[in-house]
């Protein structure tokens, strides 16, 4: 099956090619420019590509991230947690920004990208290791900086657009945009909404089911074909942006993002309990919003930012006691505030030098109640935290093009949480632009970077642990980037080497009081290749072909001290850091019809810190691949579109996390009209 | 052809390769193996990593010195499943509770094979064998002990802990003596209980301080408690840890002895003849049942580690201790004899925690 259906693929897309052969081949020029921004001297950064972004309502970032970059996404499942990581580090290292604003949970540290859906985000771009310094700090990892922006492109006038889909496993995906620019005011309002009943089946190989005799001896056994249990989700968000350009550079604009989700979680496939007897959901409720205040005027650039999350989220896990009477087990319930302020300028003296400099302020304000515990008295004692911590980062950077060829940047950020600052953090960047014939861009870096830790990490009752250090890391970048273009075609490619030392990496380990507490035991190197390239060509007249690829080999070791004489786990490559990934998205477009094959690679993931190859120790690799037609159909203000898309296409049996299955081949089918009335019509 | 036409080629060629790859990928799955262990030897239950799937089961022959690793996996062709707590055997027949799989198991402790299970327990801990048809399940988060007949492996009733609330409830050890059950409540709880097995009633109770982590049985038929004393901010309190002695037949403290504030007492068990105590409390400390103050230093010193599990062979008294090193990796079982002289180190699974004899008893 799995073959027969490679062999449709390559016969479709090689037919439709030889078709075109015979063809005139009247091509439309290609001009390709290109001119290095100072702004990005030296940095590694991957740009999602906003075909990816918009290509299917039912995407969530982390399914954009996983085929469009070489981060590692770890995902417990369909609809629930998933998040990234990179160069070797873990998700509390990968730092998220939303309009600048930090979206990464104070009480975590880390970023749940299943909950932020690809069609609220107009650009996204992740920066590798020390390019996440010149934004902010504590990424260790690197940055995914998420944002809004107005439509500069729009032609003033209303435009409305709306797209319902239907898939496997009873899943319901809606999105909705209406917006109008008049030139000076943008307004945009956007709605996605999502649910799902997510019974996939699956055959469970960690499970056997028994044959008994009349006797109730065991004769035979199998492995169950059993449905993913516990697993619907509901999700609905609804963000608006209105922007006003000002005369005099200025600009004005706030987004506001609000989201619902509420999601059941599956139960492990090793779980025997009844499905129906238990009560495993998580929900949120969390409000995002961000004005801004821009001003660009001859060379100089600043802004002024200030923003508020609020966020409620709650867990509950009760199970069955008798038909008809839950027993709450876990009845946890989250307050978080956070109020934001940035400041940021830019400045231009010259040509060949720019400056910036800001500053920021993270106000975090948690109320956390994880448990309530009843005592003999009657009496019931919630378990849990109220705390606020402020963080303050501030940066200032000087980039300068010391001639045609060499540029440098150097970045001095500082970092300070509650009463305790890093030590100044120093960033330098330097890269070199050979001409043509060789079109080369070399590139390297150096830089140091904190992480603090997360208000759980210091505060959860039972384990929170007051004295934990800081995380602390070196990176050091050497890369090439490379360019050329034809008449018809435009061919960018990026290898990189980086090398990170983290110091003090957090763990949770049991307590011999049976509870879990953080402690800084590792130090971990993390170091290896990171290979982009990108080719857009338009071999025949009204075709467009557009293929995106990234691989990286990031060995992340252990090379702390040993925690007793027998730790083994001292050279082995840290669990859940896959060594190789990479990702392909190949778009092929021609007049109203458009195909694109997505597929995705993950070596080898071990569970263990001592790379242990037993059933449970590793996962094995897996590629994915998924593809999807679509079909456009123009009418005068009107366009519809078709799309059908199958996940999974060569149905592979996967799972991203121990015990967590994910789903076999699936589809979804969307329909969406789009209206324009343009002012000048 | 023209020259641009690589450029519609390439990316041909580079999906070809990729959907090629997708068709080399194979999902691994446990086959079942033939066992045939010796008549006498230790099952190792490593608890795994909560929320993982984890779990193992390891067997050691005492005297090959050899250790077989994931026995019921390899056994059953399927995994033991998440957080398994501990394991009771008797005779040819062995029972696993495994916590958050919510189930029990139960094994031939010759093929390591199962021979049945109950599903869709609440969060067994630990199954204590009363009669051929009658024994009992603890529960973690639950104020019910489930009574099960072990033969048929069925549901037969429960034991609802009175005064106990359901939300935060928690039975956890049990021994059967002289046609009672006792039971330590560990989890945000204070009791020793006495229940009646043949009317399946608690009897009494008994408050013997913050959290008892684990009980022992003497040879003298007093019951020892261990307490872990709770942690600060615990809602029902944070106190000295202590080691208490309790007549089981009036269910009153015959003493208590205290430890230090920021000691970590656990796994409590006894020697083959039921005179010496052993517990982890960073070290590894014992005590003859007579002696009337703890010992002041530890008789197997502690290797910078937090001890997981701990116990006793029955039969010749060496004692073998678990350390979990970062409870990422296969964990480290060290053998010691009564003298406390090393004579053996091998590796189990996951977080090993607890321990089962199988062919001995004391």
């Amino acid at each position: 099956m799995r073959r027969l259906l490679t062999a449709l693929i390559v016969i479709a897309i090689a037919a439709s090619g030889w078709a075109q052969m015979s063809r005139s081949l009247s091509l439309d020029e290609v001009t390709v420019t290109a001119r290095r921004p100072l702004k990005d001297i030296g940095v590694v950064k991957t740009t999602i590509d906003s075909a990816a972004l918009r290509e299917n309502i039912a995407l969530s970032m982390a399914d954009v991230l996983a085929f469009n970059s070489s981060i590692y996404v770890k995902s417990y499942g369909r609809g629930t947690e998933s998040t990234v990581s990179f160069r070797g580090t873990s998700a509390g290292h990968t730092k998220v920004t939303w309009n600048g604003m930090s979206v990464n949970s104070p009480m975590l540290g880390m970023t749940d990208f299943s909950t932020i859906p690809s069609f609220l985000v107009d650009d996204a771009a992740v920066y590798h290791g020390s390019a996440g310094i010149n934004t902010t700090g504590g990424g260790l990892g690197g940055l995914v900086a998420l944002s809004t922006s107005p439509s500069v492109d729009t032609p003033p006038g209303l435009e409305a657009q709306y797209i319902q889909g239907a898939g496997s496993f009873k899943s319901f995906d809606e999105a909705a945009r209406i917006s109008w620019n008049s030139g000076r005011w943008q307004l945009s309002t956007r709605l996605v909404a999502a649910s799902s009943a997510n019974d996939f089946s699956y055959t469970n190989y960690d499970k056997k089911q028994n044959i008994y005799d009349e006797t109730g001896n065991i004769i035979g056994s199998y492995h169950p074909r059993e449905r993913n249990r516990n697993g619907a989700y509901r999700d609905l968000h609804v963000m608006q942006q209105a922007y006003y350009s000002a005369p005099g550079g200025n600009r004005l604009g706030i987004a506001a993002w609000w989201m619902s989700a509420n999601r059941e979680l599956p139960l492990l496939s090793t779980d025997y309990g009844n499905p129906s007897a238990v009560e495993n959901r998580r929900r949120e409720e969390t409000l995002r919003a961000v004005a801004s205040w821009d001003r660009v005027r001859s060379g100089l650039k600043t802004g002024v930012k200030a923003g508020v999350t609020h966020s409620w989220m709650a867990y509950d896990y009760a199970r069955e006691r008798v038909p008809g009477l839950m027993t709450p087990m876990t009845t946890s319930r989250s307050r978080l505030v956070t109020i934001f302020a940035l400041a940021d300028g830019e400045y231009s003296p010259t040509r060949n030098l720019y400056l910036t400099a800001s500053v920021s302020l993270h106000q975090h304000l948690v109320n956390s109640r994880d448990r309530n515990v009843t005592t003999e008295s009657g009496n019931t004692v919630t378990l849990g935290y109220k705390e606020a911590r402020a963080e303050v980062g501030a940066a200032i950077s000087a980039k300068w093009q010391i001639n045609s060829v060499v540029a440098v940047s150097g970045v001095l950020r500082e970092q300070a949480m509650g009463n305790n600052a890093s030590p100044l953090i120093p960033a330098l960047f330097v890269d070199a632009l050979l001409p043509r014939p060789l079109n080369l861009t070399l590139k390297g870096s150096v830089s140091r970077n904190y992480r603090f830790p997360s208000l759980n990490d210091l505060y959860f009752m039972p384990g929170g642990n007051p004295d934990l250090r800081s995380e602390s890391g070196f990176t050091y970048d050497l890369g090439a980037a490379w360019t050329r273009a034809g008449r018809r075609w435009a061919l960018t490619a990026e290898a990189g080497w980086f090398d990170s030392y983290i110091n003090d990496w957090i763990m949770w380990l049991p307590t011999p009081k049976g509870y879990f507490t953080p402690m800084n035991v590792k130090d971990v190197r993390a170091y290896g290749i990171e290979l982009t390239a990108n080719l857009i060509a338009k071999p025949f007249n009204d075709w467009t072909v557009d293929i995106n690829g990234s691989c990286s080999w990031t060995p992340s070791i252990n090379r702390g001290e040993k925690l007793t004489e027998a730790d083994a786990s001292q050279g082995h490559q840290l669990p859940y850091v896959p060594r190789r990934a990479a990702a392909v998205t190949g778009r092929l477009a021609h007049g109203r019809w458009g195909f694109i094959y997505k597929w995705n690679f993950y070596s080898r993931r071990y569970t263990m810190t001592t790379a242990d190859l037993s059933t449970s120790g590793s996962l094995p690799p897996y590629f994915m691949s998924n593809i999807a037609i679509d079909y456009t159909l123009p009418c005068r203000r009107v366009d519809f579109q078709f799309k059908v898309a199958v996940n999974n296409l060569f149905n592979e049996k996967y799972m991203t996390v121990l015990s967590r299955p994910m789903p076999g081949i699936n589809w979804e089918a969307t329909v969406g009209i789009r209206f324009k009335s343009t002012n000048n019509e | 052809m023209g020259n641009e036409m690589k450029f519609f080629y390439i990316p041909i060629l580079t999906i070809l390769l990729c959907a090629l790859m997708s068709g080399c990928m194979k999902w691994e799955v446990a086959s079942e193996e033939e066992f045939d262990f010796s008549p006498r030897g230790l099952y190792i239950l490593n608890e795994g990593n909560f929320q993982y799937g984890n779990a193992s089961l390891s067997f050691y022959e005492p005297v090959t010195m050899e250790v077989t690793a994931d026995v019921f996996s390899r056994a059953n062709g399927m995994k033991l499943g998440d957080v398994a707590q501990s394991m009771t055997i008797e005779g040819a027949t062995g029972w696993i509770a495994v916590n958050n799989s919510h189930v029990v198991f139960r094994i031939d402790l010759t093929t390591g094979r199962e021979t049945g299970r109950i599903e869709n327990l609440p969060s067994p801990r630990e199954v204590c064998i009363i009669s051929p048809a009658k024994a009992y399940v603890s529960q973690l988060w639950d104020n019910r002990i489930i009574i099960i007949n072990p033969s048929t492996m069925a549901v037969t009733g429960e034991i609802e802990i009175p005064g106990m609330s359901a939300t935060s409830g928690s039975t956890e050890q049990m021994i059967f003596s002289n046609g009672y059950v006792y039971c330590n409540c560990w989890s945000y709880q204070t009791d020793l209980l006495k229940i009646d097995a043949a009317t399946d009633a608690v009897i009494s109770r008994l408050n013997v301080g913050v959290q008892p982590q684990s009980i022992a049985l003497d040879g003298n038929g007093r019951l020892w408690v261990l307490t872990d004393g709770g942690y600060a901010g615990n809602p029902i309190g944070n106190e000295t840890p202590a080691l208490v002695e309790v007549d089981p037949v009036t269910m009153t403290i015959i003493r208590r002895m205290e430890m230090g504030p920021s000691d970590t007492p656990r796994q409590l068990t006894l020697g083959p003849d039921g005179t010496t105590l052993y517990w982890i409390n960073r070290d590894i400390y014992r005590m003859a049942v007579d002696d009337t103050t703890l010992p002041s230093t530890p008789f197997i010193p502690g290797r910078g580690t937090i001890y997981y599990g701990l116990t006793v062979d029955p039969v010749d008294g060496d004692v073998y201790v678990a350390d979990a090193i970062d409870y990422q990796q296969p964990g480290m079982i060290y053998r010691y004899d009564a003298r406390g002289v090393e004579i053996d180190r091998f590796r189990a699974g996951i977080t090993p925690g607890a321990f089962a004899w199988k062919g001995a008893t004391r």
